[in-house]
């Protein structure tokens, strides 16, 4: 969704079409429109969770299937000294930090994520923008990972902070999943893509791969993991950053 | 006839229950929003593919780009299968992303127009066209209409009685008298196209570009041959839709605009009497 944001300075537009989606697009966050949004994607959510009730696997697919290229979308360099300095020094001196309401707050390098036992997956990867791709991915499952901080009470949601911006005037990237995506056997912290380390575009050193949604769930340059009890203390309170910032919705199932 | 004609020599038949009228205008509204939504998510990546993945550098078997996007009307050119049109001007339009780039789209949105939205729109009207259809299949189902109105009587099937149906639609006749009490056999036809392949299609397509769907029923990528080729048969079976749409609208003014509307709005229906008989 890199330019997505960008378009919202569309200018013109049919006049058909203008009026009515002018009518459901210019709205304050708490319109009646973005409420009715709201209730459609819980719809959503809650009919494929009573589909999903077996909890299947997304399809694997063999390595014949790996695309020879995947296209690199949003943040592709992150622009912050910080990441600049990890970078130069390949991650040595970087750490995942997991926090919140957990048990035991860590902090993890890369290292020692990749001394966990590991995951390799190859799956399709789909954009809300209409293209797809398929990659292989190595990586740690989050669900290991929240054994090793455990949850505390009340936990419900985790967030994941990134080290890119969309808008590189506006907030650092973030995404969130409920408990039971995040602990799907497939939701995996990759660090590494189609064999290699994960490369900076795709998300060095650290990716979210939340098989079960689209494109944008799945953030990258990943550093830090929060546990909490609702969404609302996370930027503008719908759990991630196309959310809060160009109404994406929150459940991307679909 | 129509408004125009002698009340006194018509008859009014009940020719839609409720049911039938507020699937009809709620199927409308949803058709609608979901052609206008889809063409927005159509813009972002305006590239058909066929198989699993597609994107830059993967051939597409139909697409929309344009050069010289610094021009107030860049050269576009629409690409289908190894042919290719210049459409500049015609379709396509320039926005500046407000960062230095420029993207060509098919149609534009309004201003403000929230993007990450669409999606949240396209889904949120896909589920009243889903349930109301789900609800009207039962109905006609359950109540005799698709025996009684929609599939063809053994008689329509000859070729004679094809042949004169297809002469007539040629023509623009409307049928009369006892004739319109029923729908003709290409209408029939058409419906159930729209009712058990259209619809069908663009429902399970739409379905097959979900990751959680396919988690749970996988063989959605075998009935379509992969993600991509079911967003290609979705936007086709849409662009069918769009046909069937403003054939039908076309069909209501060539046989009385104001008895048809009547009939969708009121249920009720003239016909000739002097011919009804």
């Amino acid at each position: 969704m890199t330019d997505v944001i960008s378009r919202r300075a569309l200018l013109g537009g049919f006049a058909a079409t203008g009026t009515l989606l002018a009518a459901c697009g210019r709205l304050d966050e708490k319109s009646p429109f973005h409420q009715l949004l709201d209730v459609a994607d819980g719809f959503t959510l809650h009919a494929q969770r009573l589909i999903l009730s077996s909890r299947p696997l997304v399809r694997e697919l063999p390595v014949s299937e790996i695309s020879k290229t995947f296209p690199t979308n949003g943040t592709t360099m992150p622009k912050a000294d910080y990441y600049k300095r990890m970078l130069d020094t390949d991650f040595r001196d970087w750490k995942l930090r997991v926090h919140g309401l957990v048990d035991r707050p860590l902090a993890l390098t890369l290292a020692q994520l990749q001394s966990l036992p590991s995951r390799t997956q190859i799956t399709l990867h789909q954009c809300d923008e209409g293209w797809s791709a398929i990659g292989q991915w190595t990586g740690v499952q989050l669900s290991r990972v929240l054994a090793l901080s455990g949850l505390g009470r009340g936990a419900r949601y985790v967030v994941f902070h990134c080290l890119d911006k969309i808008d590189l005037d506006g907030a650092y990237y973030y995404e969130s999943l409920d408990l039971l995506d995040a602990l799907h056997p497939q939701t995996i912290l990759a660090y590494g893509m189609n064999g290699k380390p994960l490369p900076v575009a795709n998300g060095a050193p650290l990716r979210l791969r939340i098989e079960l949604q689209i494109g944008y769930k799945n953030a990258k340059y990943v550093d830090r993991i929060e546990v909490v009890d609702s969404l609302n203390s996370i930027g503008k309170g719908r759990g991630g950053w196309w959310e809060d910032f160009d109404h994406a919705v929150w459940y991307a199932g679909q | 006839m129509g408004a125009q004609g002698n009340l006194v020599t018509q008859q009014l038949d009940y020719r839609h229950p409720w049911p039938v009228r507020i699937w009809h205008w709620v199927n409308a509204a949803a058709v609608v929003v979901l052609l206008l939504t889809g063409l927005l998510l159509f813009d972002i990546h305006p590239h058909l593919y066929w198989g699993e993945d597609g994107h830059a550098g993967i051939p597409a078997f139909l697409s929309l780009s344009g050069t010289d996007l610094d021009r107030a009307v860049p050269q576009t050119e629409l690409q289908i299968g190894s042919r290719r049109w210049d459409v500049t001007g015609v379709l396509g339009s320039v926005i500046d992303d407000g960062f230095g780039g420029k993207y060509l789209l098919v149609v534009a949105a309004p201003e403000d127009w929230e993007f990450g939205a669409t999606r949240g729109w396209h889904f949120a009207f896909a589920w009243i066209l889903a349930l109301s259809f789900l609800l009207y299949g039962l109905y006609i189902l359950v109540s005799g209409r698709l025996a009684k109105m929609l599939l063809p009587m053994r008689s329509d099937l000859t070729l004679r009685s094809i042949a004169h149906e297809v002469w007539q639609h040629l023509r623009l006749r409307r049928a009369r008298g006892q004739a319109a009490r029923n729908y003709n056999l290409l209408q029939k036809l058409s419906y159930l196209f729209v009712i058990f392949v259209l619809i069908p299609t663009i429902v399970l397509s739409g379905l097959t570009m979900s990751n959680a769907m396919t988690a749970a029923f996988p063989d959605l990528f075998m009935l379509f041959g992969g993600r991509q080729s079911a967003r290609s048969i979705h936007f086709l079976a849409a662009m069918l839709l769009v046909l069937f749409v403003f054939v039908h609208v076309f069909q209501v003014f060539v046989a009385g605009f104001f008895n048809l509307m009547r009939s969708m709005i009121t249920g009720r229906y003239a016909v000739d009497r002097e011919d009804s008989v």
